[in-house]
């Protein structure tokens, strides 16, 4: 097992930060060459000012919390607080940027760690359980949206479980194993689900730039169909 | 497979209540293969591969928009939920133009186009009015008015967009009068003379309209619907370039004068053909700058894609209300605030606040002088749509799905303000408000901006507001 342990810490760790990292780069570059130089000049004439404001109030998206949204959306953004704070910051996963990446990250206390833990798990069964039974959620919700709600709540249940002995149903051996495997397999899933908008958020929030039409492009598609003048 | 029926009436779909409009041209076979062509096509020769495929990796069906929609907010129906109808479009661009897509087909029984998925489309596509209000709350910031544009285009590639629309781009593109309402040039110049002698009876002054005058300032381009319907905002608009003193710097041009483009709500060949018929017009009159009356989507279409689709320095794109508000600043222009004594409230057209750049400036104008102005709850930004954007208004055979659906939030809204007057600078959004007024029985008139600012604007030389008042209250008894 603890060859298992340290395989998964080590190597597998390696592969799946790379799987993720590559994968991710792959949607910036695409992004950006489809943007910058695909479009090029015409970007000049977008309304950045309204889309960059627009974009800003996201961030801490107050002003967002309409009527009928509130509790999704406060538990929602409460959410991505822990999500991104905990595997980043907290005092054991920092070891582990040290050696890969030799970056010397400051780590959050043990206690701060233990709330954002358990309060994330929290925000997501609450998620879980607004997508089961809000009726308009329900109608949009695929397996998929479970499954990776799923998925996040996996290595933050294990780690929890495993860095508490007292609550722990399995051994710290097993438990460890179930952290490191489900948050590899969570690595691996981001470049290619939903979970890619940890990068391609920024560019469908810049979306309206999209308006800057290609010209003559509509043109080349008629003629592609109609093979003739296009018709109207 | 399913099929078109002989009348030409989109059915509906899975047996919910739909609302059909009328096409051309019922395309009754291969619709799935013409449709995965289309999109092919439209995939192959525009950008909006890089936009499909960061929203299909990104969507997070939170169901914010729903709330936001007021079409949803009166029906409740998962498929009027934003997200649900984007999602049609990017499960197919998913499945048939990713790897992922290919992949995961050869592994499991997944998504797959079918005749009653178009229908859903085609049904869905246009019960949105592309007001973009989603969009706005939208945490991923999906444009699913831009995914609504998209889906039509594919769609009218197919034959399949409202005959309405169709009909009149035609006539606007290949037709003799070159505008959507069929007006030839001698009607133009008849109803400029009749509205010259109603600006002589009304405020006692002689005015000839400019017609193809050459080098002037500002070619002017109405929804050319206003010819036929909106004389009282012509007029306010002529009053106001007489007044300022820009009398011989505008000009309305004859091979030309429709600000309307229906392009902007399903096609982007007829969008920009059309945007290039305008600037076209102004090539040959060598005008300086574009001046668009009182529309908004004709000023968005302007203002957004004139700069897009211009060989070389675009011309510059006003609206109207904002060459008014200027005069006001300069003090060109007077208004008499004694006049309009009713509660007046405004409209906020989606294309040119929410989607455009006209917030602040038709609130200067009207707090300038009427002084009982009420706003709206929401307004703005947050505005609601009238019910008849994205180019419904002018598919008169969902007049009720418009009135009872999708203009009830609005008609609600104006009812709450206890408004007497709704203005509305927005040819679309009057045809439609006036609809809503008539049909909730709405104790309010709607006019545009420049109607009332007829009423109360002073001209050196002409009869006092006052004076005017006067006369139309006797006219009236």
């Amino acid at each position: 097992m603890e060859a298992w342990i340290d395989f998964a810490k080590g190597p597998l760790f390696a592969v799946t930060f790379l799987i993720m990292i590559l994968g991710l780069a792959r949607l910036l570059i695409i992004q950006v060459y489809n943007l910058i130089i695909s479009k090029g000049g015409r970007l000049k004439n977008a309304p950045w000012k309204s889309i960059l404001k627009d974009a800003v109030t996201w961030f801490i998206p107050v002003k967002h919390l309409i009527k009928g949204t509130v509790i999704f959306s406060a538990f929602s953004f409460m959410f991505h607080i822990g999500v991104i704070l905990v595997p980043v910051l907290l005092a054991d996963h920092i070891v582990l940027w040290e050696n890969f990446l030799g970056a010397n990250l400051p780590a959050i206390g043990q206690g701060f760690a233990d709330f954002l833990t358990l309060f994330t798990i929290g925000c997501i069964l609450v998620l879980l359980i607004m997508r089961v039974f809000v009726r308009r959620q329900r109608a949009m919700s695929k397996p998929m949206d479970y499954f990776l709600l799923i998925m996040v709540l996996l290595p933050f249940a294990s780690g929890y479980f495993a860095s508490h002995p007292g609550s722990n149903p399995l051994t710290w051996e097993s438990m460890m194993l179930v952290h490191l495997l489900s948050a590899e397999f969570l690595l691996v899933l981001i470049p290619f689900t939903k979970l890619a908008h940890i990068v391609l958020y920024f560019f469908d929030r810049i979306s309206g730039l999209h308006w800057q039409l290609r010209p003559g492009a509509g043109d080349k598609v008629a003629r592609a169909l109609f093979d003739e003048e296009a018709r109207v | 497979m399913s099929t078109i029926p002989e009348e030409s009436k989109i059915q509906t779909v899975k047996e919910k209540k739909s609302y059909p409009y009328y096409i051309e041209n019922p395309v009754e076979e291969n619709r799935v293969e013409r449709f995965l062509e289309a999109f092919a096509a439209i995939l192959k020769y525009t950008d909006y591969k890089p936009l499909l495929d960061s929203y299909c990796n990104s969507s997070a069906k939170c169901n914010r928009c729903a709330v936001t929609c007021p079409v949803f907010q009166v029906t409740h129906d998962p498929r009027d939920i934003p997200c649900y109808r984007t999602n049609l479009l990017l499960d197919t661009y998913k499945r048939y133009f990713t790897i992922g897509g290919w992949f995961k087909s050869r592994f499991t029984s997944t998504f797959e186009l079918t005749d009653d998925i178009i229908d859903e489309m085609l049904d869905g596509f246009y019960r949105c009015t592309a007001c973009r209000r989603c969009t706005r709350e939208c945490p991923m910031g999906v444009d699913h008015g831009m995914i609504t544009r998209l889906g039509r285009y594919i769609l009218s590639l197919m034959g399949i967009v409202p005959k309405a629309l169709q009909v009149s781009t035609r006539e606007q593109l290949e037709g003799e009068t070159h505008n959507t309402s069929q007006i030839p040039k001698a009607a133009l110049l008849n109803t400029l003379e009749f509205l010259s002698e109603e600006l002589k009876d009304m405020l006692g002054i002689e005015v000839e309209f400019p017609v193809d005058k050459m080098k002037r300032d500002y070619v002017f381009f109405c929804a050319v619907s206003d010819y036929l319907l909106e004389p009282e905002t012509l007029m306010g608009n002529a009053a106001v370039l007489y007044a300022s003193g820009d009398w011989d710097r505008w000009t309305i041009g004859t091979c030309n004068y429709d600000g309307i483009n229906y392009g902007l709500f399903y096609s982007d060949w007829h969008l920009e053909s059309i945007i290039k018929q305008l600037i076209a017009e102004v090539d040959r009159l060598k005008g300086k700058n574009i001046l668009i009356g009182e529309c908004g989507h004709a000023s968005r279409s302007a203002h957004d894609f004139v700069p897009v689709f211009s060989n070389g320095k675009p011309y510059p794109v006003y609206n109207f209300m904002e060459y008014t508000l200027k005069c006001i600043k300069e003090g060109r222009i007077k208004l008499n605030n004694d006049i309009v004594t009713e509660k007046v409230t405004y409209h906020d057209p989606c294309n040119i606040a929410r989607s455009g750049w006209i917030i602040d400036q038709p609130r200067e104008i009207l707090k300038s002088f009427v002084p009982n102005f009420v706003e709206m709850t929401p307004h703005g930004k947050d505005n609601y749509c009238c019910g008849g954007g994205g180019g419904l208004v002018s598919v008169d055979e969902i007049h009720d799905f418009r009135m009872n659906i999708a203009g009830k939030v609005k008609a609600e809204q104006i009812r709450r303000t206890g408004a007497e007057i709704v203005i509305s600078p927005c040819a679309n959004c009057k045809k439609q408000l006036k609809e809503l007024v008539e049909h909730y029985e709405l104790p309010c008139q709607v006019m545009g901006i420049h109607d009332l600012i007829l009423k109360a604007i002073e001209i050196p030389g002409a009869k006092s507001a006052a004076e005017r008042n006067e006369e139309a209250e006797m006219f009236a008894m």
